[in-house]
């Protein structure tokens, strides 16, 4: 069984937290906040020291997270931890490859087998995925494609041959955290996106507030949304305070839920 | 003997490089590939950036017997291929000009660039102002600091410097914060980056741009010595002054060819440079080498004296070579690297930068009565200028005013 497999068919919510942030002790508070709201999707990123497609929010994030010498091994024990209660919530594994790598492809897949339902692995183009592709997919792990605004329709045709789970459309041509959304360049780009793959489309990158979603919502074809960089930002916004920071958390996941 | 011919087309020197990008960048990768490949046949394009080379670089930069080094190293004929009289004092030059010709062609309006030593810097804001493009470099706030002449350089040509406070503050992040510069502004943006490192085909295209130097001193020794070297030597941070060099040689089975890396306070310590002699492959700004990380792989800050070789990667093509075993690559020490900077500069006259006094550093180590008979050319790829402050901190010569 693939949670993946049985996403809703509109306004699916998918939440990006970084594993081990700020504390490992921390985290496992804040992913347990996150997932009592039971969204569609929890992401969970893996801290990497030099995260070049994540803008400096998550960078930052990932940073604290390091700095408390928080290994590999330990965010995958917390991760198994927390699937306990999963329920319907899929678990998405976000990362860079040299992590998935210096782990071992093997052992890496092994671990969250079961656990896991897709993994994003940022900088693994297509053009290098096939022999990871083929090992996730013996284990009933997709591997999530990210689209760009720059993906042609032939690349993207190309990139979504066979792909499942969904599709992590980014909406501004730009890194994690950026500011601007073009509703309409979104809209054109899913409708064509959703006439390639069956698959559900979720828009993420740049989108902060329950206007955002709604917005989304309203003025594109998009299945859901991804918020990552928002859900971190109020962390730094608070002082870093974890209970103030745990309320407004609660406050936020509440409000984007529509 | 096979003929080298990497890297393959997608950008692979053995099982090194790639292009490990998010897909954010990954159609500007392809498409810079494509237009590369057009340019290379373009005649118009050589001939364009001929005319630079001879007219705007000085090139081709002289060979120079070094003669009293060579006395006092009482082993090999010693030249060095002297790429620190160009035009911005390095060879830095040579790849930018190539790049915004490129970039010109593919109807670019912006230009960015990392910079650890700044040279790259200094080089890329001096093609920008010569073709009027607009121009911003990363630099890392350590670097910033101990590089001031040439940030003065680069805004005295018309440059925005942004300083990069993340990590170690170095030219690691100022090549992360120049990637995130140009994922988000894909389209009217080109990214020269001033190494052979990188995703493909910036390895490749900045070798072939850098390979100028090889050429010339492969025509010049045979010239003067009616031979080929025996020995070729050249620093290593991410590799383009090396590859320029080494490039034009990789089918000479006889040239043997050594790379010298930054061991900042040694190889064994945390505090190093020497990606090839310390570290093990990996993943680091879109391509897959040698690069110094942890069991997690987690890249490590490297350390060394020298800001031009301050990084913990290097260039695919170098991995290569080092697992083929055609080059052989060794440290040197910042202390070693000092005293060869002083070598050099009270021997012959030329003050050379910290990166190519590495390699001055290993020829004088490594040859001292040895070699006799030999010839040997060093790539001297930078001159000391910017270096001075530096310099005279660690050698405790109060240089202020």
């Amino acid at each position: 069984m693939n949670n993946l497999d049985t996403l809703p068919k509109k306004k699916i919510l998918s939440l990006f937290m970084t594993c081990g942030f700020p504390t490992l002790s921390q985290s496992k508070r804040i992913f347990n906040e996150m997932l009592s709201h039971q969204p569609d999707v929890i992401e969970f990123g893996l801290p990497f020291s030099d995260p070049m497609a994540d803008g400096p929010i998550i960078q930052e994030a990932n940073k604290l997270a390091l700095n408390s010498n928080l290994s590999t091994q330990q965010s995958l024990n917390l991760i198994k931890e927390l699937s306990k209660s999963k329920n319907n919530t899929s678990f998405v594994i976000m990362c860079y490859l040299n992590t998935v790598r210096k782990f071992g492809v093997d052992k890496f897949i092994k671990s969250i087998k079961n656990i896991v339902d897709g993994i994003i692995i940022v900088d693994l183009p297509f053009e290098e995925e096939s022999e990871i592709k083929k090992a996730l997919s013996k284990n009933n792990i997709h591997l999530i494609k990210l689209i760009s605004p720059m993906t042609d329709k032939k690349r993207a045709q190309k990139l979504l041959k066979g792909s499942k789970g969904f599709i992590y459309y980014i909406s501004a041509t730009g890194i994690t955290g950026s500011n601007k959304l073009d509703y309409k360049e979104i809209n054109k780009n899913v409708k064509s996106l959703k006439k390639m793959s069956k698959i559900p489309v979720l828009v993420g990158f740049g989108i902060k507030s329950k206007k955002d979603v709604l917005e989304i919502s309203k003025k594109t074809n998009a299945d859901g949304v991804i918020i990552g960089s928002a859900l971190i930002q109020k962390y730094f916004d608070l002082k870093m305070d974890i209970n103030k920071y745990l309320m407004a958390l609660k406050k936020l996941i509440k409000e984007v839920k529509v | 003997m096979k003929t080298y011919k990497q890297p393959n087309t997608v950008g692979r020197f053995g099982e090194f490089g790639g292009m490990y990008v998010s897909e954010t960048l990954m159609p500007l990768l392809l498409n810079l590939d494509k237009s590369y490949k057009k340019i290379q046949k373009d005649k118009k394009f050589k001939k364009e950036l001929n005319d630079l080379f001879k007219n705007y670089v000085g090139r081709p930069s002289s060979l120079h017997y070094a003669k009293n080094l060579s006395k006092y190293i009482n082993g090999p004929k010693v030249y060095f291929k002297r790429d620190e009289l160009n035009h911005t004092g390095a060879h830095k030059i040579n790849n930018c000009l190539g790049q915004i010709l490129l970039a010109k062609k593919m109807g670019k309006t912006r230009i960015i660039a990392e910079t650890g030593a700044g040279q790259h810097g200094v080089a890329t804001a001096t093609v920008c102002a010569l073709f009027g493009l607009p121009c911003y470099i990363y630099m890392g706030s350590k670097d910033i600091e101990r590089q001031k002449p040439n940030v003065f350089r680069m805004k005295l040509l018309g440059a925005t410097i942004i300083p990069v406070e993340s990590g170690s503050k170095s030219l690691k992040d100022a090549m992360n914060e120049a990637l995130r510069d140009w994922i988000k502004n894909v389209r009217d943006t080109f990214y020269i980056i001033g190494s052979t490192a990188g995703p493909h085909p910036y390895p490749k295209m900045v070798r072939d741009f850098q390979s100028v130097i090889g050429k010339e001193a492969r025509e010049q020794i045979l010239k003067v010595e009616k031979k080929l070297p025996d020995y070729l030597i050249a620093c290593v941070g991410g590799g383009s002054n090396a590859m320029g060099l080494f490039y034009p040689f990789l089918n000479d089975k006889k040239v043997k060819i050594i790379g010298v890396e930054a061991a900042g306070r040694g190889a064994k310590t945390e505090e190093t440079a020497a990606t090839m002699t310390s570290g093990t492959p990996g993943i680091l700004h879109g391509s897959y080498s040698y690069v110094l990380q942890d069991n997690d792989g987690q890249i490590k800050e490297a350390h060394s004296i020298s800001a031009g070789l301050d990084y913990p990667g290097v260039g695919p093509e170098h991995s290569h070579l080092k697992d083929i075993k055609r080059v052989k690559y060794f440290g040197v020490t910042d202390k070693e690297a000092l005293e060869a900077f002083q070598t050099c500069s009270k021997l012959e006259g030329i003050i050379p930068a910290l990166e190519p006094s590495h390699a001055l550093a290993y020829l004088i180590k490594a040859f001292k009565n040895k070699h006799k008979n030999k010839v040997v050319i060093l790539n001297m790829c930078g001159r000391g200028d910017k270096d001075l402050f530096t310099a005279a901190k660690a050698i405790g010569f109060d240089a202020d005013e």
